[in-house]
């Protein structure tokens, strides 16, 4: 059950933008879809969506084609765009009856939903007169405001602040208690950690790697050592052939082999009265992941 | 079908609540009003100056060739104030009561060897090439008439020297032609602005759903073909609307500020049955989805507004040759060529309306016109869907011709 696609491709003139790839989101919550800029992931969310259609392979949800009449779905593009001129509130209603929604469910959704998101305030006004930040706030309304069951986000948090990351954030981890089923691309690898269960990386079109994102951080071994000592440690690190990456007021991030050295480097470091105030030994983080990956 | 409802409701509420326009509207509603009121203006101004105050003239006739009967002009009503001089009054004293305005304009009467002159004399002659031709008329008729009384003719032969002719115009073909063709053909003008600016609208609605980039948030709540359809609907109910609005002020405007009798006697109002009106708002309609859906197909292939010009052109120029083809041949609304226009469905909506306002067109003419008319927006609107489909998510450079073919051609879109 849920959403699958099996050895989907799809070529444009002279490129292949997706390269038989295949993935399945069987249980509610996040799903990244990592890559870099013309990766294809975007080209994957058209053909999923049936936006633009696929040259080969299947895409099914509960079995059957991804079309409007088989799943509620919502979007938010990666193409940012709201009627200028149009009251928010209008463009609101208009795509909450489109997604097949009652005048007064409607209503109630998009009260609901402008106060979460902050953007009460703004319904009577025209799109043109937002921020950015809050034009796509109001974007990612028109996304969410029908209960959709599978929810489709390309790059929800690219361009906007802190603050309302944040929001935008809790509203996901509220989704995801709903038991929705997200799929989601970004570039900041940061929220993918914090939200993805599952992950797949493409590059040029190919899958790189996916998966379950703790299974694949837990085959990976600790590769860095992140330690601060109250003096200089310098030559300690040099006696044990290891290489800084990055040092600054004696806090060192420095590069491991294996977890035992990293253990004798502090034995040495303990006998010879250096006062240690923190010693951690890191896996690598997903952007280290990535960019082994696609970077190289 | 409520997906289609809902694009048309929003299409319209946000097109009729557009400042441009509101504005435009209300621009034009003045513009009727005030051009109905073109003859009251004129009388207005003429009121004030000329019409009250004759044109003075001093004729001056040194050689009593007239024997005084001058005067008469006086009495014809021909807007002229008439002073006799048998005196023989010099060119810089005529100059200098000119120029006092005590007169506005002379005639000098003089006797040259053999024959007589009349000299005109004006103020200035820049807008003037020769002498009025009422005050020529009136004069040779006076000089004429002074002529006949010597002769000590009877009244009866006096009354048979004047013509009394009865004049009339008929014609050697069986098909007759009524109404005035020119008021027909400036009606064709406005029908054609109507559909043509309306049809317009559509391509413009789409390329700022484009560049506004809602394209791909709209196409994952409805289906192409339901947008396409449902916003060349909303805007010609808003241009229908708006068409019928004109023509109820425009007709409210003739009632109130034109003379009576003077629309009548430009158009024959007899033509004007309700058969004729639907049949007019039936050409409407389907002219303007015509060209709508031809505005729907190339509005989708832009994505900068800049390009939407460019990208118009062949479909303006389309639709100015179907114009000019009924617009040409409507001057002789019985040719071939005329009827050619009155099926041909670039042109039959500006000129099949008017065939049946002139009282020329055969029923099975119109159901086969109108037929042409449906079956060509039916293929317009196949290709109109399927190109916008295709090319509604092409951000890139302006789609070229070879491009919508490939589109077209394509089994997999």
């Amino acid at each position: 059950m849920g959403l699958k696609l099996e050895n989907v491709s799809k070529k444009f003139v002279g490129k292949q933008a997706v390269d038989n790839i295949s993935f399945e989101v069987d249980k509610p919550g996040v799903f990244g879809l990592l890559g870099t800029n013309g990766a294809g992931k975007t080209t994957t969310i058209r053909m999923l969506l049936g936006i633009i259609k696929k040259d080969t392979g299947d895409i099914t949800w509960n079995g059957k084609s991804v079309e409007r009449k088989n799943v509620n779905f919502g979007y938010l593009p990666e193409e940012r765009g709201v009627y200028p001129k149009t009251k928010i509130y209008d463009q609101l209603m208009y795509f909450a009856k489109l997604k097949g929604m009652k005048n007064s469910d409607a209503d109630t959704a998009i009260k609901k939903w402008s106060k979460v998101l902050k953007v009460e305030e703004y319904l009577q006004m025209p799109a043109e007169k937002l921020s950015k930040g809050n034009q796509q706030k109001v974007q990612f309304m028109t996304s969410i405001i029908h209960d959709p069951e599978l929810i489709v986000l390309d790059e929800p948090f690219s361009g906007l602040d802190p603050v309302n990351t944040e929001i935008l954030k809790n509203v996901i981890i509220d989704l995801v208690s709903q038991d929705k089923y997200i799929i989601m691309s970004s570039h900041q690898m940061a929220s993918i950690e914090e939200f993805c269960t599952d992950i797949l990386i493409l590059n040029k079109g190919k899958t790189v790697l996916k998966g379950n994102l703790k299974e694949i951080k837990d085959t990976y071994k600790a590769n860095r050592l992140e330690i601060s000592a109250n003096k200089n440690i310098d030559k300690f690190i040099e006696e044990f052939n290891m290489n800084i990456e990055f040092s600054k007021n004696n806090e060192y991030s420095i590069k491991i082999d294996s977890e035992e050295k990293a253990h004798q480097l502090l034995e040495k470091l303990v006998s010879n009265n250096i006062e240690i105030n923190k010693f951690e030994i890191k896996k690598p983080t997903l952007n280290d992941i990535f960019i082994e990956k696609v970077g190289g | 079908m409520n997906d289609l409802k809902t694009v048309i409701g929003f299409t319209i509420k946000d097109m009729v609540k557009r400042k441009s326009f509101i504005i435009s509207t209300i621009i034009i509603l003045l513009i009727i009003i005030l051009g109905f009121n073109i003859p009251n203006i004129i009388k207005l101004f003429n009121n004030d100056s000329t019409r009250d105050t004759k044109d003075k003239i001093l004729i001056v006739d040194s050689s009593n060739l007239f024997e005084g009967t001058l005067n008469t002009i006086n009495s014809m009503d021909l807007g002229y104030e008439v002073e006799v001089s048998s005196e023989n009054i010099e060119f810089n004293k005529i100059k200098e009561r000119i120029e006092n305005k005590e007169i506005d304009e002379a005639i000098i009467i003089e006797k040259t060897d053999t024959n007589y002159k009349l000299r005109y004399i004006v103020e200035d002659m820049t807008m003037i090439s020769s002498m009025p031709e009422d005050l020529m008329t009136a004069i040779n008729t006076i000089y004429t008439n002074m002529q006949i009384s010597k002769l000590g003719l009877t009244q009866e032969q006096l009354q048979s020297l004047a013509p009394n002719f009865e004049y009339s115009v008929e014609q050697t073909q069986e098909q007759k032609v009524s109404g005035n063709v020119m008021a027909i053909m400036l009606l064709s003008i406005v029908l054609f602005y109507a559909i043509y600016f309306c049809a317009y609208q559509v391509s413009s609605s789409i390329t700022t759903e484009k560049t506004s980039k809602i394209m791909e948030t709209l196409v994952t709540s409805t289906s192409p073909r339901t947008i396409v359809i449902g916003k060349t609907i909303g805007i010609g109910i808003v241009g229908l609307l708006q068409v019928c609005l004109f023509v109820a002020v425009a007709l409210i405007s003739a009632k109130l500020f034109l003379e009576p009798g003077l629309i009548e006697s430009v158009l024959d109002m007899s033509k004007m049955t309700p058969y004729l009106a639907i049949i007019t708002i039936l050409y409407f309609i389907l002219g303007y989805f015509a060209y709508a859906l031809l505005y729907a197909l190339t509005g989708s292939t832009v994505s900068k507004p800049e390009d939407i010009q460019s990208a118009n052109t062949p479909v303006a120029i389309l639709a100015v040759i179907g114009f000019y083809l009924s617009y040409f041949t409507m001057m002789n609304p019985t040719s071939e060529l005329n009827l050619f226009a009155a099926m041909f469905p670039i042109s039959s909506p500006f000129c099949m309306p008017f065939r049946i306002m002139m009282g020329i067109a055969s029923t099975s003419e119109v159901l086969i016109s109108i037929a042409i008319l449906v079956i060509t927006i039916l293929v317009i609107a196949k290709v109109a869907i399927k190109i916008y489909s295709n090319a509604i998510l092409n951000y890139g450079t302006k789609m070229t011709f070879r491009d919508m073919v490939k589109i077209y051609k394509d089994k997999n879109n």
